[in-house]
């Protein structure tokens, strides 16, 4: 009597909460503007034709061609755990961008303004959230930068790639596709050849920089892939902590993401690489939302040098990447820490590739997934101790949460150890919320989609500690929001 | 203010309680004993609502109310608090934010504002001195790395911060050394009030040595057999469980 | 991609003829798998299944099929002698069932045990389902060759109820033959419900010829039945690629110690299938790799019952230029509720040129799941081995000290212990100096 009456009742309240809300995917907006798009299609025009729009260097537009014919050449990847819909490359505008061009900020059409102020990210200066710079990247290219100048008298240099091929060519040519080469996988090959635009950052030798960079990615135009192309170089001895949030409309149709992130951490330098992925994962039916397939990668090229990867993915309708270490200098330092959660019918496959070279390495990975809904969510990661790397260190920790009978989650770690001086550990587990648990939180008197969310937030509580602090709010706002319906 | 009568419940399918009457009005502490087995945390389990323990038959109302058709949070919010034998670790959850969660949505259900931070901690820092807890453990996750006596004692902390009207205590007193236990009676004793009722289930007499009980009750096969007041307790400390409801035998009480 | 069929394994072995019985579903059958071996060829590392263990090198050799002396090649009995293991016994050479090292006589009741080749001629229909099996992968490769080829192997079944005391040993020994031979053998196990068995199965060698061998083993355990299996590989210098599907049902309960000492190539495809309701497995195993050794273990485990349990633990110890490979997947499939998973392998590296591979997998479709892995790679733990000296054990021989008990583990729960004792020296004698 007792417990079928009340979970009964719960089944009622939980229906009408979820219909109520349903999933609110709060970014899901479309602005209206004028754009200036490439029709649909891929070829060696299309490319010249957006490397000229972009007034690109020779070398840029040579490069761009010589990765389009490689990409020509390669297949598809197979697709892991993931269930997809061949994607037509030919479908696909390369090329979209408002079509008044800003020389800054000020210039910026209110209607993109307004756009990222709705998202919580003000681009006006007066406004903007301290100690945070911006870059605004909308569909194809960059709207604005904020806080350049303070960034400049720090000798920092954070600007959109397109200014970066410009302005600083020495320096993209020197490192562009030094970390993530032309060929290295389909996707990345794909945006080597189309990407249109993202956010380049230089911190010189010495500098820390003065505050948080941070890149917001929006997509907007219907058919239109994202690609961007973001490339930190951090030199000797330098700092730098940089975020990425990433929104798209609610569409029906599935948009394609595909871009590709490059770190170089030079001897001493640290990079620490947030982002906390909201594009729009569709709706309940598994319809619409963004392909999210992204290839990111950094290399502690110097000794001493450390990247740290902190990712939070609640958004897309399928997330692909494996943000990556190359651990090539001596006492170099990698870390990965991520949350992805999945609901309705999205599709995750994450995980990091560590590689120790350098002697005295050292990688540490925490991974959390939730899987609810009818989602499947998988862990994939590598680590991976070559010959030389004396004394290297692995210490990897997956941990998978199920709510409901109907999601997947996965596991699957790749150990390969070449060094008997090395020590790796892995450990996983999989579970769901325990009822003792739930009951524990109830009889105190907190509501059950309350005591989901406050136990997932307790799960994830070791990766939210990576992220800078107004971030780690969003997130935990972020994992409230996409798991709202997701008991009973 | 509880009023329990002819309460069946399984387990499993199993029959666990076979018939329960019991009365407890404001004011009282009553002592629930008896033998393992005999459904002791049964019937704390069922006030409390969990899943999984089927009511068959019988009524349990709390304030003329029905609380068996009470979701647990409600029971809650309502005044029902139970100490749990096992308390549960809630890793990454903070503590503090734990309570605070908790008491707001008790209030929120009876219509009360929210406690913003600083009556909060206010509050906590108040009941936590009655505990004689150490303040770190605001900072821990929920029971997580909590010894047996620390999580027993948070469990009086709760109540002490939550103030319900009726309080289930589970087994509150196994498992404790005799500084953790009397800490745990002087924190039950603060809180007896004429308004507020305790409800302990014990397998041992010696709670009862410092929290002084109106009524005892043994509980055997998932009924009370036997009912009375302190020395009752006492009897049974003497002469255990065996041949309960027999006459008492003669010069035992000599 | 090569053409497949033009490298000397493949060509070498599909050069013998197919063997006719004249049942005709086992000839077609054999035609077909064959068929499948001879169009796809061997698996690359980029199937999944094979991404550790290259078969370029063993691509190139090429084997004789067949070893017409088998019944006449020497054998010493000591060879496979065991401690605690004196019961029915079943022994082939390059393939071939020797009735002069087998024991055979007085089996007990409820205790079916012959050489395929004669169960075949006795009741062939009873085989029907297991053997007429088409490998659809090419990943099965060498499940084909051997369903394609192999003449001969054991079948052994135990009657509802029976539960047997003695172990029956089952014994696969390569045989010097003056050239490399490949040869095959196909087994068939079924336990009765709520029948008990002990089985010891061997793989050996006589020498440090280089054959190939490859074994299929399908064990069913009817609702009830208990096995326990120990598999001890010592095949000196052969190549072995085996496959051992286990399928058990409703409260079955298989046991299984897997010992990997020797070999080149060895290969061990472990596929469990807890079908019914309250199974349950246990599986322990060590692979020591040394020289240039190398051993991949594949290790399955499918949850599809209500309330079924597995518990597998591996260890491996890598030296000089051997290479270790483990892969452990736990599936949970969808309804399988109660499921309770813990899956580890523990790994030792010897030596620099050593390499250890090792991939636990969980993948989960049930809500109602306790499931956990674990790997680690690493070495001794200095502590420990200090803590040795300090007491005036040397270096080396606290060293080895520690790494025996680092294989021994997974020994402990054995019930037979003077098997339990012999297996243990013999992994003690196996570790580098």
């Amino acid at each position: 009597m007792t417990s079928e009456t009340s979970s009964a009742a719960t089944l009622r309240d939980n229906a009408e909460v979820a219909e109520a809300l349903g999933r609110t995917y709060s970014a899901g907006f479309v602005t209206k503007l004028e754009t200036v798009s490439l029709p649909p299609g891929l070829n060696e025009d299309t490319i010249r034709q957006l490397s000229a729009i972009k007034e690109e260097p020779q070398w840029m537009t040579e490069r761009r061609l010589d990765a389009y014919r490689h990409w020509l050449t390669m297949k598809a990847p197979d697709w892991a755990k993931l269930k997809l819909e061949p994607i037509d490359y030919q479908a696909i505008s390369y090329y979209s961008a408002p079509k008044a061009q800003p020389k800054s900020l000020a210039e910026v059409d209110p209607a993109i303004l307004e756009a990222y102020e709705k998202l919580g990210v003000p681009l006006h200066e007066r406004a903007a959230l301290a100690g945070v710079a911006v870059d605004a990247v909308f569909d194809s290219v960059s709207v604005g930068t904020t806080f350049r100048k303070q960034l400049a008298d720090a000798g920092v240099i954070f600007c959109s790639m397109s200014e970066a091929i410009r302005d600083h060519a020495d320096i993209v040519q020197k490192y562009l596709g030094s970390v993530v080469p032309i060929g290295d996988n389909f996707f990345a090959a794909l945006n080597s050849a189309v990407f249109s635009d993202g956010s380049f950052v230089f911190i010189p030798r010495g500098v820390r920089c003065p505050m948080e960079l941070s890149t917001y990615f929006r997509i907007n135009a219907q058919n239109t892939g994202q690609f961007e192309r973001t490339l930190i170089v951090a030199e000797e001895g330098s700092h730098v902590s940089y975020l990425e949030g990433c929104t798209a409309p609610k569409r029906d149709e599935n948009q394609l993401h595909a871009a590709v992130v490059e770190l170089v951490a030079l001897e001493g330098a640290q990079i620490k690489y947030s982002t906390v992925q909201n594009w729009y994962p569709g709706d309940e039916n598994g319809k619409g939302g963004v392909y999210n397939l992204v290839t990111k990668r950094g290399e502690c090229r110097g000794d001493d040098s450390k990247i740290c990867w902190t990712q939070v993915e609640t958004g897309s309708a399928i997330t692909w990447k494996y943000p990556s270490v190359v651990l090539r200098g001596d006492r170099t330092i990698g870390e990965f820490y991520s949350v992805a959660l999945t609901h309705h019918f999205q599709q995750a496959d994450t995980g990091t590739k560590m590689l120790h070279l350098g002697k005295d390495t050292r990688s540490k990975i925490v991974s959390r997934g939730i899987s609810a809904g009818r989602s499947n969510n998988s862990y994939r990661g590598l680590v991976k101790v070559e010959q030389g790397a004396d004394n290297a260190r692995n210490y990897t920790q997956c941990d998978s949460l199920l709510i409901g009978k109907k999601c997947g989650a996965h596991t699957f770690p790749y150990i390969e150890v070449k060094n008997p001086t090395a020590i790796v550990e892995h450990e996983a587990t999989t579970s769901k919320i325990s009822d003792d648990q739930m009951f524990y939180c109830r009889s105190r008197g907190i509501r059950e989609e309350d005591a989901v969310s406050m136990i997932v937030d307790g799960f994830c509580k070791t990766v939210f500690r990576e992220l800078p602090m107004e971030f780690a709010v969003e997130a935990k706002k972020l994992l409230e929001v996409s798991l709202e319906g997701a008991v009973g | 203010m509880l009023k329990i009568e002819n309460l069946h419940a399984r387990v499993a399918g199993k029959e666990i309680l076979k018939g329960i009457n019991l009365t407890v009005n404001a004011g009282e502490v009553h002592a629930i004993m008896g033998p393992n087995g005999a459904g002791k945390s049964t019937l704390g389990n069922v006030l409390a609502g969990r899943d999984g323990y089927e009511v068959t038959a019988g009524t349990v109302t709390f304030n003329g109310v029905d609380l068996l058709a009470l979701l647990p949070e409600a029971r809650a919010a309502a005044g029902v608090f139970l100490a749990f034998q096992y308390p549960v670790e809630i890793p990454g959850v903070n503590n503090t934010y734990f309570l605070r969660t908790a008491l707001n949505a008790q209030r929120k259900q009876r219509g009360e504002n929210d406690l913003d931070s600083m009556q909060f901690l206010k509050l906590v820092r108040e009941r936590l001195k009655v505990m004689n807890l150490p303040a770190d453990l605001l900072h821990r996750a929920v029971n997580e790395g909590f010894s047996g006596g620390e999580k027993k004692r948070n469990e009086i902390f709760q109540m002490a911060l939550l103030e319900p009207q009726l309080a289930i205590l589970d087994e509150t007193d196994s498992g404790l050394d005799i500084d953790a236990l009397k800490q745990v009676a002087t924190g039950v004793n603060m809180l007896r009030t004429p308004e507020r009722a305790f409800v302990m289930i014990t397998h041992y007499q010696r709670l009862l040595d410092y929290v002084v009980p109106d009524f005892v009750h043994v509980l055997a096969d998932g009924r009370i057999v036997e009912s009375g007041d302190k020395s009752l307790a006492i009897r049974l400390e003497q002469h255990g469980y065996a041949g309960l409801g027999e006459p008492e035998p003669t010069g035992a009480s000599a | 991609m090569n053409s497949p069929a033009s490298s000397p394994l493949l060509t070498s072995l599909l050069a013998a003829p197919l063997p006719q019985r004249g049942i005709s579903w086992l000839d077609a059958a054999r035609r077909e798998n064959r068929a499948a071996f001879a169009a796809d060829g061997l698996p690359d590392t980029r199937v999944e299944a094979w991404k550790y263990t290259p078969l370029r090198a063993l691509s190139q050799r090429d084997f004789a099929s067949g070893d017409s002396a088998a019944g006449t090649r020497e054998v010493d009995p000591a060879l496979f002698a065991l401690p605690g293991v004196a019961g029915p016994r079943l022994v082939f050479v390059n393939g071939m069932f020797r009735a002069d090292l087998s024991a055979l006589e007085a089996l007990p009741d409820g205790l079916v045990l012959q050489p395929l080749s004669r169960a075949l001629d006795d009741d062939a229909e009873a085989l029907r389902f297991v053997l007429s099996r088409h490998y659809r992968d090419i990943g099965d490769a060498f499940a084909r060759i051997n369903a394609a080829s192999a003449l001969d192997g054991v079948v052994l079944r135990v009657g509802a109820g029976v539960k047997l005391a003695a172990p029956v040993q089952l014994v696969f020994v390569g045989a010097v033959a003056p050239v490399a031979l490949a040869w095959h053998a196909r087994n068939v196990i079924e336990l009765g419900e709520d029948s008990e068995l002990a089985l010891v199965e061997q793989h050996l060698g006589t020498g440090e010829q280089a054959h190939l061998g490859t074994l299929v083993s399908d064990i069913e355990l009817r609702a009830g039945a208990r096995l326990s299996h120990t598999l001890l590989q010592n095949a000196k210098g052969a190549n072995l690629i085996r496959r051992n599907s286990l399928r058990l049902h409703a409260r079955a309960h298989g046991t299984m110690h897997v010992l990997e000492l020797g070999g080149a190539l060895v290969r061990h495809d472990l596929q469990v299938e807890l079908t019914g309701d309250g199974a349950r497995f246990d599986g322990r195993g060590v692979f020591m790799p040394h020289g240039r050794q190398h051993i991949d273990t594949q290790l399955a485990i499918r949850h599809q019952g209500l309330n079924t349990t597995s518990d597998a633990h591996w260890r491996g110890v890598a030296s000089d230029r051997a290479r270790g490979v483990f892969r452990g997947a736990v599936l949970v499939a969808p309804g399988a509720d109660g499921s309770d998973a813990n899956l580890t392998n523990k790994n030792l590296l010897l030596s620099p040129g050593a390499e250890i591979d090792t991939k636990p997998e969980l993948e989960i479709y049930a809500d109602e799941v306790q499931a956990a892995h674990g790997a680690t790679v690493g070495q001794l733990d200095e502590q420990a081995l200090f803590y040795m000296r300090s007491r005036g054990m040397g270096r080396d021989e606290a060293r080895a000290v520690l790494t025996g008990a680092f294989c021994r583990a997974v020994l402990g729960d054995m019930v037979n212990q003077p098997l339990r004792e012999h297996l243990a020296e013999s992994m003690m004698a196996h570790l580098p100096a």
